[in-house]
């Protein structure tokens, strides 16, 4: 169990390191790029991956995941385009207002949105439910209120990129 | 100040950008598996931003280049190149916690948890090269708002 709570918040560091990692490369290229080089890594890297678990499924069963995937509706290809869109907008973002809060705004917002899309369906714990959103509205809230202070650590930061990019220009 | 609210609402809309891909993915998924879904959404997004980028990329490529000169100036390190990878892996940890005692809702839960904590690490100390910034108590509340209101909303 210990080991599954372990490997659930790696997860979450991966999620974070991903986004923090295309922040940094969209610093130099630009947010757009930054996604389509995000896309072209995990499109190879998963490709491998299922390489590797395709001769893994062939000595388990022989099923192949491949097949049926033709049946599936075209929307449900277009996630694709959001998440492109999603990874040039964090790229963009991240940099400028910090890991933390564009972490805080993105959980945020999924999770609102996640309670709109859910809403159609059962609403046994609704009021729970809104309780919870209320919660995550006052954290976006609170957030927000703290963008007069990340103004002067802003101004304290293009110091610090100043005086950085001028150690490594005597360099 | 207007450039910062420009900032939270894109950060914000690109929670609900998730939500919805999240929704739509899932749909793939259970046509196949989380990893080929996560590799056709791969796939597809990287059309797309490839698109974007013959679209608006030329022109905005060298305005953000012109900005960040002095963040990022000189050759790129090769693992900026790489967050891709990570990415990618999330699906293939959460097929595995998911299918554990932990569950959907567990998962999810520590998955938030491990990206606030991993945010604070990364502001604090400026890993990967992102800028340093100080940590006041404000940030503790807005993260156990969000850490409970999701946790809430995900066990409810």
């Amino acid at each position: 169990m210990l080991c599954y709570i372990g490997l659930a918040l790696l997860n979450g560091g991966c999620i974070a390191s991903s986004r923090v990692i295309n922040g940094r490369l969209g610093m130099s290229t630009g947010p757009l790029r930054a996604s389509l080089y995000n896309h072209l890594i995990g499109f190879g890297f998963l490709a491998l991956l299922m390489l590797l678990g395709q001769l893994v499924m062939s000595w388990m069963s022989g099923g192949t995941t491949l097949n049926s995937l033709s049946q599936a509706p075209a929307v449900s290809y277009l996630g694709g385009v959001l998440g492109a869109l999603f990874v040039a907008i964090n790229s963009f973002v991240l940099p400028r207002i910090g890991v933390l809060r564009t972490t805080v705004l993105v959980i945020g917002g999924q999770m609102l949105a996640g309670v709109i899309l859910d809403a159609g369906g059962e609403s046994s714990g609704m009021l729970w439910k809104l309780a919870g959103v209320g919660l995550i509205v006052m954290g976006v809230y609170l957030s927000r209120k703290s963008s007069t202070g990340s103004q002067i650590r802003e101004i304290d930061r293009h110091d610090e990129i100043k005086s950085k990019s001028a150690a490594t220009n005597g360099r | 100040m207007v450039k910062i609210s420009g900032d939270w609402v894109l950060a914000l809309g690109a929670g609900v950008l998730l939500a919805v891909m999240i929704n739509i993915n899932s749909q793939l998924a259970e046509f196949s598996s989380p990893v080929v879904a996560s590799w056709v959404a791969h796939g597809v997004g990287g059309l797309a931003a490839w698109g974007l980028c013959l679209v608006v990329g030329s022109r905005k490529h060298s305005v953000a280049q012109r900005q960040s000169r002095g963040a990022a100036a000189g050759r790129i390190p090769f693992w900026c190149y790489l967050g891709g990878v990570p990415g990618a892996m999330t699906v293939v940890l959460a097929a595995v916690t998911v299918n554990s005692p932990l569950g959907l809702s567990g998962s999810l839960a520590l998955m938030l948890v491990g990206q606030i904590l991993f945010g604070l690490l990364c502001d604090y100390f400026g890993l990967f090269g992102i800028p340093r910034r100080k940590l006041q108590w404000r940030d503790a509340h807005v993260s156990l708002c969000t850490i409970s209101g999701a946790g809430i909303i995900i066990f409810s």
